[in-house]
């Protein structure tokens, strides 16, 4: 059952690979159109891209404390 | 002519609703959204509505595609959160809210800069409401600075109002050419609009909000600017590449954000990043596209906070770090939130993949590949933080052992018909683009476009499942640019505080000093000035006291000669200059 579940995605993605060698573009061609699979390319390092740039300038940069700002329980 | 302005019919209801009685008002609170549905049914393009005020005549309506389209969204957002906040308690949380949805009818029917203004102010002040009712520490907080923000760019609208008064003589709210005004009014709407760095408001006051009130404030203020924008600045291109940045920021940080309604705010900002990018192109079909994902995000982000309200009302907790192991509990939330991060990631037959493709289709219709790539890139952030992420979270892995309170029916329901339409409209996009403002020549369901889109979703979602690992919450807060007016908080008390009542007090002191002087004075002013004299002989003044008998005519009598021969003789001598200088 696992299995099944696991290969429900990985057909999706074959018949949109397949969808997407058949489909005929709109006129506005970009430069990937002709590239097969290229959504699927940018969804994954697009995906490792955004995590890795967040994390990366949250760990080294921007990720405090939940205090940081001081006690906000505090009444004003 | 319109007969009668819809906000209006918000305004009288928010007047009327304390008066009916406490049971009735969750109820009767759904009678003003309904009412101004009829109301916009019956509305045409082209009608106006004006008023006399001094020597202005003021547009309180104008009606067209575009106002028509947010009108309508505007009020069937206020009636799915009054279904949702059925089981609410609070008047003034209902009277806000209605407040809010008044407004915000207001600012998007306004035809004039000043009635523009009045709605925009009454929108910030209504909606603190909806912050400070959670009645925590910090959503004071949050809300202060809120407020804060909203008057200083309520300040800039009024300011920049007056400046194109000056410059064009006309206070009709009309597309803008530039200028000065031009540019404080831009900078106002782009503040609501919570354009990066503007934006830090939104996220951190959002999550801080009521259960129901956030639902409100997901709706209103953001894209009540979205039209501001579209109608005032359209075709301004900074505003593309604003779009396109502020789309891929809000989901950058959202990935980083630990509370849920937190991630959802980041997304406000970057789904609000689509239609500021489509509002900078300027073209029709931008402004369509604009406009029909403004109308897909009220609901869909609508839906989604009202999901995550759930997980906190009925938890009490709404951070990740907190959350887990909910899909035993509350697998309806689940179901119905996921209907809404569906959408909002653009899956095909949700509302999402009609209005999002709509607003890309508009710049690759103007060749902007670049700006193309971005809003994708935006779209595999949505779908990471909130299709996958958020849930994940939440509602999988071993049950935390979490106290779980009953959730009222009524979120159910106001859930339950929020996510019907947001898949009715994915089903049926004519739907949508049938209130668009312009005529629509575009299909949605194509071979190449569900394939690219099913693509980017699909290994978006292989992607999170090999870094789940490292995309659990962390309990911290991420800096953003609020730290330029948070962190600095104390210096700025001090500063705009602490010294200013210091040098109060001081003048204050002074003042008194002076005022006790002058009464001591002028009780003998003669003596005071003899006192002064003897000043240099005697360290001490001796001011004549109150009671004692100080009249003494022998005393007196050289001195006030000597004044009176002084006047006179100033007196010959002016005599004598006049006769000389003749």
């Amino acid at each position: 059952m696992r299995h099944l579940l696991l290969l429900l995605p990985v057909m999706m993605l074959g018949i949109s690979i397949w969808g997407d060698i058949l489909a005929r573009r709109g006129e506005y061609g970009q430069w990937w159109y002709p590239v097969p699979g290229f959504f699927a390319l940018l969804g994954l390092l697009g995906c490792v891209a955004l995590v890795a740039v967040s994390k990366l300038l949250g760990h080294y940069w921007l990720q405090r404390g939940e205090d940081y700002y001081g006690d906000d329980n505090a009444d004003v | 002519m319109c007969s009668f302005p819809p906000a209006g019919v918000f305004l009288v209801g928010a007047l009327l609703l304390p008066l009916v009685p406490r049971r009735v008002r969750p109820v009767a609170f759904l009678v003003p959204p309904l009412a101004s549905l009829v109301l916009l049914w019956t509305l045409e393009p082209g009608q106006t509505l004006t008023a006399a005020f001094l020597d202005f005549q003021l547009v309180l309506t104008r009606v067209d595609g575009l106002s028509l389209a947010f009108g309508y969204v505007f009020a069937i957002v206020t009636l799915l959160g009054g279904i949702y906040a059925l089981h609410l308690k609070d008047t003034g949380q209902q009277v806000a809210a209605l407040l809010y949805a008044g407004s915000a009818l207001g600012v998007v029917f306004a035809g004039d800069l000043f009635t523009l203004f009045v709605f925009w102010e009454v929108m910030a002040v209504a909606s603190v409401y909806l912050i400070w009712a959670r009645g925590t520490g910090r959503s004071r907080q949050a809300g202060l600075r809120y407020l804060f923000v909203h008057m200083a760019g309520g300040s800039l609208l009024l300011a920049g109002a007056l400046i194109h008064y000056n410059d064009a003589g006309s206070l009709l709210f009309e597309p803008m050419e530039g200028g000065l005004g031009a540019i404080l009014i831009l900078t106002s709407f782009a503040i609501n609009a919570a354009i990066p760095p503007l934006h830090t408001w939104l996220t951190d006051s959002y999550p801080q909000g009521t259960v129901t009130g956030s639902v409100f404030l997901s709706a209103f203020t953001t894209k009540a600017a979205v039209y501001a924008l579209a109608r005032g600045f359209a075709g301004w291109e900074v505003l593309l590449w604003a779009g396109a940045v502020m789309a891929v920021y809000g989901v950058v940080y959202a990935v980083l954000e630990n509370d849920i309604r937190g991630i959802l705010a980041y997304h406000i900002v970057s789904q609000v990043g689509y239609m500021v990018a489509g509002v900078g192109l300027g073209t029709e079909v931008a402004v369509n596209g604009a406009t029909a994902h403004a109308f897909h995000n009220i609901l869909c982000k609508g839906l989604l906070f009202m999901g995550a309200g759930t997980v906190l009302y009925a938890t009490g907790r709404s951070k990740l770090t907190e959350l887990g192991g909910l899909w035993r509990a509350l697998p309806l939330v689940l179901g119905l939130y996921m209907v809404g991060a569906f959408s909002i990631s653009g899956f095909p037959l949700f509302s999402g993949f009609v209005s999002k493709s709509l607003a890309v289709y508009a710049a690759e219709a103007d060749h902007r590949g670049l700006v193309v790539l971005l809003l994708h890139l935006a779209s595999v952030g949505t779908f990471l933080s909130i299709g996958l992420k958020l849930p994940y979270f939440t509602w999988s892995g071993p049950s935390r052992a979490i106290p779980v309170g009953r959730v009222p029916w009524n979120m159910y329901l106001g859930m339950g018909l929020t996510a019907a339409i947001n898949i009715a409209v994915g089903v049926y996009p004519a739907a949508l683009y049938g209130v668009l403002p312009f005529p629509v020549d575009y299909r949605p369901y194509t071979v190449a476009h569900v394939s690219e889109t099913l693509q980017l979703q699909l290994f978006a979602g292989f992607g999170f499942w090999l870094l789940r690992g490292i995309l659990k919450g962390e309990s911290t807060i991420t800096l953003d640019t609020d730290w330029f007016y948070r962190r600095p908080a104390r210096l700025v008390y001090v500063m705009a505080v602490v010294y200013p009542s210091q040098f109060f007090a001081a003048v204050e002191r002074l003042t008194l000093h002076l005022v006790r002087s002058l009464v001591r004075a002028s009780r003998d002013p003669i003596a005071a000035t003899a006192a002064l004299f003897r000043r240099s002989r005697q360290r001490r003044v001796a001011w004549p006291q109150p009671n004692a008998v100080v009249y003494d005519p022998d005393r007196y009598r050289l001195p006030v000669g000597v004044m009176g021969l002084t006047i006179l003789a100033l007196f010959v001598a002016l005599v004598l200059w006049l006769l000389l200088s003749r």
